[in-house]
């Protein structure tokens, strides 16, 4: 007993203390055992601990220990019949009341027993590996009450049935249930789990079959998965208040495979409710709930996802496969990106922004968006016309959102050369025509495309734009240089344009007037003095002039036509009556061009400033044209437009797909050469594979395409089949 | 003090010892004695006799009780006993659990 108090320090007893009477150990564990009596029937009060402390530690001490312990056994043996017996006596409801008594007395009891025998539990106990006391009274109390034959069947049917009583809405005693339940816990967890938490699971589970039998036969999908929540919901309440924690994990279990895993398919593919028809509703609510019952179930979400992942793409594939909206690509473009916006709000809203179903959707997407041909030609004409007018009067931010979502059905394609390819003649429009609404947008959208493809992708597009702006300057540099020597002849804008980065459309030049002609010729000397080497020639095609002119009765209008109709109509300057033939001959426009402008020129209602006969629709070659004096317009400028088609006719998209084959020719080759540059040696396979692998963030090369290249590769003395393995191919340098 | 913080030990020849209730429980054995769930007159009375301690060493635990506290709340000093005591006080140690 000093600072190392802790030592525990066994002390044998002396034996001048050995006490002489015989019958010591019967009169000290007389005093004992009717200690226990009266602390059983609540008579303790007049009870001294120190004196039963000090007969128990007087009997450890004189080693008669032993007959404390099976005498305390027998006891507590006797007592537990006892309260046994009372407990069964107990009739309906008042049984499980008696037994949360009962059992509330006897851990008293029992709590004063452990500490009058102390010394027992602290010595004797672990010296001879006995129970101690306060387990040995749980043990026996399982063994004499829980286990009784008339009790336990009972105790399991009543705690079911309160549970089942409570599923069908009736009000229970909670406070009794959790009392009853933690006493099985206490006694054991075992014996919860054998005498409670296992019939129960067992019991649930039936109750959910047939309950979900009968919900699902008469119920729509969203009814069914909120009944289901709110099943799943009531359990996971019952397990906090008067459960074992550890059984929340196995009833849900129950719940979820009998209300939902058993059931998901018919639930999802349920007709007029179902998981189609949710998507279809925008029904957040309902799918919110469904994604978040379905991800308990281990196959849950996948069925989920593989239904939305098919109906987006029978959906999509419908949208692009409809003749219909291929008459209206910037409908048919909105239409995609109002699917997609649905859908990204479905996934961000429902189902938390899962990213396996945003990667669904994304695949979706890809999948129908290339199943149409036109897919990239409609998404260049989209933004075209939002580009030319569709964001006049939008904040920068829009904008911004605008492109973004456009850039993200880019993403989707698979042949971005071709969308390349249109976009760079909807922009070289553009920007001939002074049509775009917004430098800052389009340098956005480059910038985008930039960050997206690479630096090869949009190079040529920034030199268009460096053209445009050089041009600027050389006008500029031009009129300074003339100062008044063109003061009388027509204003002449040049845009000089490099090849190679612009869309060539090769085409002969038409006869200019000679007018225009001569401010032509001064502009190519100034050019060609300022700049040597280098050779302009002119794309009469593109270009557009501002003509004044005065009709029959003096009024004056401004008329803003292409290059074509300007030469057209300066022939009227000197008669007023012209042939087709003698308007071909003198101009020679292109046929197919000619017969549009004069269409344009003389069949369009409002802007009909020639005459034609015979009137019709079509041009004939026999037609004959009068400058018409009778023109009448409210505006002052008047737009003869071209009767251009924005969409590409059938010859024009075969010609446009040729020119995509035929660019895609060296990309393989060169993609060829650097793969077996660096691998000496490969077979057919594998260059298949890695030619795609490197051209796939432009375009999907046909493995057919590859061999034609590969072969043509053998015949330039790239490459050399192997002289054993044929199929081995072998770069030489 | 209030009586209800204070315990009374009364030793073999009946001198009574009346100290704080919190030292007294340094002895796990007067712990159980003063906090056991049933109403044992030792609870009810706040009185405890120990008809096998004398004098002398019930007084000897009483100070080893409070000095007990002191040490746990860290003042270390030197508890002292007579070599004469020893013996008994490493019994009535052993009955009371300390």
């Amino acid at each position: 007993m000093s600072a190392q108090k802790k030592r525990n320090f066994q002390i044998e007893a002396f034996k001048h203390r050995v006490v002489v009477d015989p019958k010591y150990a019967e009169k000290t564990w007389k005093i004992l055992e009717h200690a226990i009596h009266e602390i059983y029937n609540h008579n303790a009060s007049g009870l001294s601990f120190e004196e039963l402390y000090r007969n128990a530690y007087n009997m450890v001490l004189h080693k008669y220990g032993e007959k404390l312990y099976s005498g305390l056994v027998a006891t507590l043996t006797s007592h537990l019949k006892e309260i046994a017996k009372s407990v069964e006596a107990a009739q309906g409801p008042s049984f499980l009341e008696e037994l949360e008594r009962k059992w509330t007395d006897h851990n008293k009891a029992l709590q004063m027993i452990r500490d009058i025998l102390m010394y027992m539990d602290r010595t004797f106990i672990p010296s001879t590996h006995k129970t101690p006391v306060n387990e040995l009274g749980l043990n026996l109390w399982r063994d004499n009450i829980i286990h009784s034959s008339k009790i336990q069947t009972r105790l399991q049917s009543t705690l079911l049935e309160l549970v089942q009583r409570e599923r069908s809405g009736e009000v229970i005693n909670r406070g009794l249930m959790r009392n009853i339940t933690k006493m099985l816990a206490d006694v054991g967890y075992v014996v919860y789990q054998e005498d409670f938490e296992k019939p129960f699971i067992e019991v649930s589970a039936d109750f959910y079959r047939g309950e979900s039998q009968q919900y699902i036969d008469c119920c729509d999908c969203g009814e069914y998965l909120k009944k289901a929540e709110k099943r799943l919901n009531e359990e996971i309440e019952r397990v906090s208040h008067y459960l074992d924690l550890k059984t929340e994990a196995k009833i849900t279990n129950v719940v979820e495979k009998e209300m939902i895993e058993s059931h998901m398919q018919r639930l999802v593919h349920m007709e007029n409710s179902g998981l189609v028809k949710m998507l279809v509703d925008d029904k957040f609510d309902d799918l919110g709930r469904m994604y978040s019952l379905f991800r308990r179930v281990q196959t849950g979400l996948t069925l989920v996802r593989d239904v939305m992942t098919s109906h987006i793409r029978e959906a999509g594939k419908q949208l692009v496969t409809d003749p219909e909206r291929l008459k209206d690509p910037v409908d048919f473009v909105q239409r995609l990106l109002d699917e997609k916006d649905k859908h990204d709000k479905i996934i961000s809203v429902a189902f938390n922004n899962d990213k396996t179903f945003q990667n669904a959707l994304n695949s979706s997407f890809e999948y129908f968006i290339n199943l149409n041909p036109r897919s990239p030609e409609f998404i260049s004409l989209f933004v075209d016309d939002k580009l030319r007018k569709g964001l006049k009067g939008v904040s920068e931010e829009d904008v911004e959102t605008v492109l973004d979502k456009v850039m993200m059905l880019f993403r989707y394609l698979q042949e971005k050369d071709v969308f390349e390819k249109y976009y760079k003649q909807h922009l070289a429009k553009r920007l001939l025509s002074g049509k775009t609404v917004s430098d800052d947008a389009e340098r956005s959208l480059i910038v985008k495309l930039k960050t997206e493809c690479g630096y090869q992708f949009t190079s040529k597009l920034e030199g268009m734009f460096t053209d445009m702006k050089t041009s600027q300057d050389t006008m500029q540099g031009f009129y300074a240089a003339m100062g008044g020597e063109l003061a009388d002849g027509p204003t002449l804008v040049v845009q000089v344009l490099t090849t190679g980065s612009w869309p060539t459309q090769s085409s002969t030049p038409c006869n200019l007037p000679p007018e225009i002609l001569g401010v032509c010729e001064k502009f190519k000397n100034y050019y060609l003095g300022t700049h040597s080497g280098r050779r302009l020639s002119w794309q009469t095609n593109m270009g557009n002039a501002d003509l004044k002119v005065t009709f029959g009765k003096g009024q004056k209008h401004e008329l803003n036509v292409s290059t074509y109709q300007m030469c057209i109509l300066m022939l009227f300057n000197n008669a007023d009556q012209q042939s087709y033939k003698e308007i071909e001959q003198a101009t020679e426009i292109p046929t197919p061009d000619l017969k549009r402008c004069l269409q344009s020129l003389a069949c369009a209602k409002g802007r009909n400033v020639l005459r034609k006969e015979p009137m019709s629709k079509d041009i004939g070659e026999d037609d004959i044209f009068f400058f018409n004096d009778k023109f009448t317009s409210k505006f002052y400028k008047v737009k003869i437009g071209t009767v251009v088609a924005q969409k590409e006719s059938e010859p024009e998209k075969l010609e446009t797909r040729q020119r995509v084959e035929e660019d895609r020719k060296p990309q393989i080759e060169a993609a060829i050469v650097r793969i077996m540059k660096a691998r000496r040696v490969l077979d057919h396979n594998n260059i298949v594979t890695e030619v795609t692998k490197q051209l796939q963030s432009r375009f999907l090369p046909n493995p057919i395409i590859i061999k034609k290249r590969i072969e043509s590769l053998i015949e330039r003395e790239f490459l050399e089949r192997d002289k054993e393995d044929r199929k081995l191919y072998r770069y030489l340098a | 003090m209030k009586k209800e913080d204070t315990v009374k030990l009364i030793s073999a020849e009946g001198f009574e010892f009346i100290i704080d209730k919190k030292a007294a429980m340094v002895s796990q054995t007067i712990r159980n004695m003063l906090t056991s769930p049933g109403s044992f007159s030792e609870t009810e009375h706040g009185r405890v006799s120990f008809p096998e301690i004398s004098t002398t060493i019930l007084e000897k635990i009483c100070q080893y009780f409070h000095w007990s506290l002191q040490y746990a709340s860290g003042k270390e000093t030197e508890f002292h006993i007579e070599p004469e005591l020893t013996l008994e006080l490493m019994m009535a140690a052993n009955y009371l659990h300390t």
